[in-house]
C-alpha cells in the first residue's frame, strides 16, 4: 500500500490531475479564483488562540445554509394564502415525504440561528471585537441581526396559526403608535383593515425572496470587512504587529486548513448533534420553538389567552411593555416602541461608546466586567419576563432592567475611560480564566438572573392548578388500543369533529388496519381510502346547534395534553340548566354534549352547597351506562391515545430515526475530534 | 522515524475514515430533500385506482376522455364486430402489430390489445410528445388518411393509431398507445389501475 502511494506521490501528475490543474489555470486567468481562495482561506491568517466562543461565527453560517435549503424546499409545498396556509403546513407535516423533517429543521433552525447569533454577539462584547478598526464588521453584524429579526418575525406569520396571527397583529400595530401618520401607515402595512391574506402574502414575498437576498449580501460584507482587517482574538491584540521574516503573523495560522478542517469541523458536528437532538426529540422545545397556540388556525375573532412572542424577541417585548407613562401628550405605546427599537439601535453605535484603551475583557477593569455582567442579567431577566404575563411587580422589574440595559451603553464612555486597565501582552496567550473562576462567573450570573425573577414571581397561579388532571398513558406501540380508539372516534366523534388534515389510508397503515376493514367499518360516507377524514356537517348549522362550530381535532393532541383530554372527556356531569343537560367540570359551559353518555351513564356533580361547580365532586351513578367505570375509563384512554397519535403521526418514527442520526453524528464527532487533535500538532 | 511513520499511518486512517463517514452523512442529509419530491400522499390518493361505470356504453361508442387515472385521459371504447374485423386486415401498415413493445399489461398483449375483445381501454395520450389524440371511430376515408379503418389521430404532429391504439407506420410516434392496468368488478364496473380481477 505505502509503496504504491509513494510512487504516486513522486510520479508526475496523471492525465486527470493535470487536466484539473489546466482547468484551474484557465479559469484563474479569467476569474481570480486562486487569489480569492488565498485571501479568504489558504493565506488568511487567523490568531491561533481562538477559544470556545469563536465557533459560533462559522456555526451561524452553517445554520444559514440549513435555513436556505430547508426554506427553499418548504416553499415547494407551502401555499401562501389565508385560506390554505395552515392546511398546507399540515400537508407538509403529514402528506409530503420527509416534509415533517424539513419543517422541523427550519423551525428549529430559526431558534438555533438566534442562539448562535446571541452567543456570537456576546463574544464580540467580551473581547471588544467592535473596536477600531472593526467598527464596520460590527455594524454589518448588527444589520444582519436586525434583518434576521424581521425574517424571524415574518416567517412566524406564515404558518397562519393563532400565534402567527395575533403576534403579527401586536407587532404590526406598533406602526399605528407613530403620531399623525400612524393610522394610515398601519393600514398600508397590512394592506387591509386587519391582518389578512394580503398581509400574509407580502410577508411571504419578503420572507422568502427579499430578506434572504439582503441577508446574504450583508453576510458577504461582514466577511469581506473581517478579512480586510483580520480577526480579533481573546487577548484583543493585533497579531499583524508581530510578523515573521516571511511576512506571516507569528501568532497566525492559516484559516484553511487549520480552522476549517482541524478546529471548526468537530465544533460544527457537535452543534449538529445538539441541533438534531432537538429536531428529532423535542421539536417544540416545550412550546418555545413551536408554540402551542400555533397548532390552531388563525381566527381573527378570538385572541388566545396568552400571546407571548417567540423567545428570541422577549427581551425587547418586555421593554415595550415596561413603558407605561405617556409623555408630551403622546401615548405610552409610542415611547415603548421607541425604547424597543432604541435597544437595538444603540447596539449599532457601540464601537463609538467604548473609549477603553484595551479591547478584551481580560485587560479591562472591574467596571467594565461588572457592567457586562449587569447587562447580561438585564437581558436574561427581560427575556424571561417577556414570556410571562404582566403584574405590577413584574412591570416594575422590567422597567428597572430596561434602565440597566441602557445604562450599560450610555455609561460606557464614562466607565471605560476612568477605570484602571491592565497592560495586554505582546503575544497571544492561551486560557486566561481558570475553571473555578469560570464556574464562579456562571453561578453569579445565574444568581443575578434567578433572584430578581423570584422576587416578582407570583405565589403559583392557584386556581388553575387546583384542577388536577388525571394521568393517562399513551403508547404508539399498542396498536390494539389505537385501533379501538380510532373506532370509538369514528363512531362517536367523527360526525361533528373532522380530522381534516389526516387521511384514512395513512392512519390505517400506521395502525396496521387492512384497508378493506376501514372501508367497510369506519367510512360512513362515500370517502375513498386516500381521502382526508372529513364530515359533511355545515359550519353554519353547527354554530346554530352548539353555539360554536365543533373544531377540527387533528391537532387537538398537540394543543391539549393527553391528561387534559382524558380528564375532560370524563368530567361531563348532569346539569339541567344547560342546553343538552350536561356541563363539564374542567371546561365549564362547553357547547359539546356528553357524546359518550350511553357508555358512561349519569354523573352527578356535588358541590357541597357551593355556587362554584369547578371544585365539585363527580360521582358516577352505577348501572346507568352500558359500561362500568373501569371499562369506560379504558375506552376514553384509548380514544385519547388515538388523538395523541393523530396529532403527530410521525412522532414515533421521528424518534426512531433520531437515535440513528445521533449515533451517526457521535461517530463523526469522535473522528473529527481525533482528526483535529492529530493535525493541530503541526501548528503548535 | 518510527514515530513519524505511525503518525502518517494514523493520519491517513483518520482522513480516510472521516471522509467516508462524512460522505455518508452528506448522502443521508440529501435523502429528505430528494425524497420530498416524490408524489405526496395527496398525489397518491388522487392517483389511486378509479372505478368507471360502463353499463351504459353503447357498441361503437367511446366513453371519455375521462380525466381519471393519475390525472391522465382514459379512453374506453366498445368495438363492434365490424370494427374488430377491420383491426387486423392489413398488419403491414402498423409499426408494431403484435404489440411486442411493453406498452400494455400481459393480458392485453393479444390481437385486440384488451382483456375482452370488444372493450378497448387506453390511456389517451400519444407516446410521441403526449398530446391527446382525437378519436375517429367510423370506417370512412379521412383527410389525413384515405384508407382510414377507425382509430385515433393526433392533432399535434399527425400520428395515426388504429382502434387498438397501435401506431401506423410513417407516424412521428414509433410506439403504440399505452394500455393501463385494468380489471372488472362484476359486469358494469371497470377499475383502472388494478390488474387483479376482484370478486365483488
Amino acid at each position: 500500500m505505502s509503496d504504491s502511494n509513494n510512487t504516486n506521490d513522486t510520479a508526475k501528475p496523471g492525465r486527470f490531475m493535470s487536466g484539473l490543474i489546466g482547468l484551474r489555470d484557465w479559469t484563474d486567468a479569467r476569474l481570480p479564483i486562486v487569489k480569492a481562495w488565498n485571501t479568504h482561506m489558504g493565506q488568511y491568517y487567523a490568531p491561533k488562540n481562538f477559544n470556545f466562543w469563536y465557533f459560533f461565527g462559522i456555526i451561524s453560517l452553517v445554520v444559514l445554509v440549513i435555513q436556505l435549503l430547508t426554506g427553499i424546499w418548504l416553499t415547494m409545498n407551502y401555499t401562501p394564502s389565508a385560506e390554505a396556509a395552515f392546511a398546507s403546513v399540515e400537508y407538509i407535516m403529514r402528506d409530503v415525504e420527509w416534509g415533517w423533517l424539513l419543517r422541523y429543521m427550519h423551525s428549529t433552525g430559526a431558534s438555533a440561528f438566534f442562539v448562535v447569533i446571541y452567543i456570537h454577539m456576546f463574544r464580540g462584547l467580551m473581547y471588544g471585537s467592535y473596536q477600531k478598526p472593526r467598527e464596520l464588521i460590527w455594524v454589518f453584524g448588527m444589520a444582519i441581526y436586525l434583518v434576521l429579526m424581521m425574517e424571524g418575525f415574518m416567517g412566524y406569520v406564515l404558518p397562519w396559526g393563532q400565534l402567527s396571527y395575533w403576534g403579527a397583529n401586536v407587532i404590526v400595530s406598533l406602526a399605528g403608535a407613530i403620531p399623525v401618520i400612524g393610522d394610515d401607515l398601519l393600514i398600508w402595512v397590512r394592506g387591509d383593515y386587519l391582518i389578512s391574506g394580503a398581509t400574509l402574502n407580502r410577508f411571504f414575498a419578503l420572507h422568502v425572496v427579499a430578506m434572504p437576498i439582503v441577508l446574504i449580501a450583508l453576510v458577504v460584507l461582514h466577511l469581506l470587512a473581517l478579512h480586510e482587517v483580520g480577526s480579533n482574538n481573546p487577548d484583543g491584540i493585533e497579531i499583524k504587529k508581530n510578523k515573521g521574516p516571511d511576512g506571516i503573523p507569528l501568532d497566525g495560522v492559516p484559516f484553511h486548513p487549520y480552522y476549517t478542517m482541524y478546529h471548526d469541523l468537530a465544533g460544527i458536528v457537535l452543534f449538529l448533534f445538539v441541533f438534531c437532538a432537538i429536531v428529532f426529540f423535542a421539536p417544540e422545545m416545550g412550546g418555545y420553538f413551536l408554540e402551542v397556540s400555533n397548532f390552531q388556525e388563525a381566527n381573527s375573532l378570538k385572541t388566545p389567552e396568552h400571546v407571548p412572542p417567540v423567545w428570541y424577541f422577549t427581551p425587547f417585548y418586555s421593554m415595550l411593555r415596561a413603558v407605561t407613562y405617556p409623555l408630551f401628550g403622546i401615548d405610552a405605546k409610542f415611547w415603548g416602541m421607541l425604547v424597543m427599537f432604541g435597544a437595538i439601535a444603540v447596539l449599532f453605535v457601540l464601537p463609538w461608546l467604548d473609549k477603553s484603551p484595551v479591547r478584551s475583557m481580560r485587560y479591562k477593569g472591574w467596571f467594565s466586567r461588572g457592567a457586562l455582567m449587569m447587562f447580561l442579567m438585564s437581558f436574561f431577566v427581560l427575556g424571561v419576563l417577556g414570556t410571562q404575563g404582566v403584574s405590577p411587580a413584574k412591570t416594575l422589574m422590567a422597567q428597572f432592567m430596561t434602565v440597566i440595559y441602557f445604562a450599560y451603553f450610555f455609561a460606557m464612555p464614562w466607565y471605560t475611560r476612568m477605570e484602571k486597565t491592565a497592560q495586554p501582552p505582546e503575544r497571544v496567550t492561551g486560557r486566561f480564566i481558570s475553571i473555578p473562576q469560570l464556574l464562579g462567573s456562571i453561578l453569579l450570573l445565574i444568581l443575578l438572573v434567578v433572584l430578581p425573577l423570584m422576587l416578582v414571581s407570583e405565589k403559583a397561579e392557584a386556581s388553575e392548578a387546583n384542577l388536577t388532571l388525571e394521568h393517562v398513558e399513551t403508547s404508539f406501540d399498542d396498536k390494539g388500543s389505537l385501533q379501538r380508539g380510532f373506532t370509538t372516534y369514528m363512531n362517536y366523534c367523527s360526525s361533528c369533529h373532522e380530522l381534516g388534515y389526516a387521511r384514512f389510508a395513512r392512519t390505517a397503515d400506521d395502525l396496521e388496519i387492512p384497508y378493506e376493514l376501514v372501508v367497510e367499518n369506519l367510512i360512513f360516507d362515500d370517502s375513498l381510502i386516500g381521502d382526508l377524514i372529513t364530515n359533511s356537517m355545515s359550519k353554519d348549522h353547527a354554530e346554530a346547534w352548539f353555539g360554536a362550530a365543533p373544531p377540527d381535532l387533528t391537532l387537538i393532541g398537540r394543543v391539549r395534553t393527553p391528561d387534559w383530554l382524558y380528564t375532560y372527556l370524563k368530567s361531563f356531569y348532569a346539569d339541567e340548566s344547560r342546553q343538552f343537560g350536561t356541563n363539564n367540570k374542567i371546561f365549564p359551559n362547553v357547547g359539546m354534549p356528553n357524546v359518550l353518555h350511553e357508555l358512561q351513564g349519569d354523573v352527578i356533580c356535588d358541590a357541597h352547597g357551593e355556587e362554584d361547580a369547578s371544585h365539585c365532586e363527580l360521582s358516577h351513578v352505577a348501572g346507568t351506562g352500558s359500561l362500568n367505570e373501569a371499562e369506560f375509563d379504558t375506552v376514553v384512554a384509548e380514544l385519547v391515545n388515538f388523538l395523541y397519535y393523530i396529532g403527530e403521526p410521525i412522532r414515533s418514527r421521528r424518534q426512531e430515526i433520531g437515535i440513528w442520526v445521533l449515533a451517526f453524528l457521535g461517530v463523526l464527532y469522535i473522528l473529527t475530534a481525533l482528526l483535529g487533535r492529530e493535525f493541530s500538532k503541526d501548528y503548535h | 522515524m518510527t514515530d513519524d511513520s505511525t503518525n502518517a499511518g494514523r493520519r491517513r486512517f483518520l482522513v480516510g475514515s472521516t471522509s467516508v463517514v462524512g460522505a455518508v452523512g452528506v448522502v443521508g442529509a440529501a435523502v429528505p430533500f430528494i425524497g420530498s419530491w416524490n408524489p405526496s400522499a395527496k398525489a397518491r390518493a388522487a392517483g389511486a385506482p378509479v372505478r368507471i361505470d360502463i353499463s351504459r356504453l353503447q357498441v361503437g361508442e367511446m366513453l371519455g376522455p375521462i380525466p381519471a387515472w393519475r390525472g391522465r385521459p382514459i379512453f374506453v371504447i366498445k368495438r363492434s364486430e365490424e370494427l374488430l374485423e377491420a383491426l387486423n386486415e392489413d398488419p403491414g401498415r402498423l409499426t408494431d402489430p403484435d404489440s411486442e413493445e411493453p406498452e400494455q399489461p400481459g393480458y392485453a398483449q393479444n390481437e385486440y390489445r384488451s382483456r375482452t375483445p370488444d372493450l378497448m381501454v387506453l390511456i389517451g395520450l400519444c407516446p410521441h410528445l403526449f398530446c391527446s389524440p382525437t378519436p375517429h371511430i367510423e370506417l370512412r376515408p379521412q383527410p389525413f388518411d384515405e384508407e382510414w379503418r377507425g382509430g385515433f389521430f393526433c392533432p399535434c404532429h399527425g400520428s395515426r393509431f388504429d382502434l387498438a391504439g397501435r401506431v401506423y407506420s410513417g407516424s412521428p410516434s414509433s410506439r403504440n398507445m399505452e394500455v393501463p392496468p385494468y380489471s372488472f368488478e362484476g359486469e358494469s364496473v371497470l377499475v383502472i389501475g388494478i390488474d387483479e380481477e376482484t370478486t365483488a
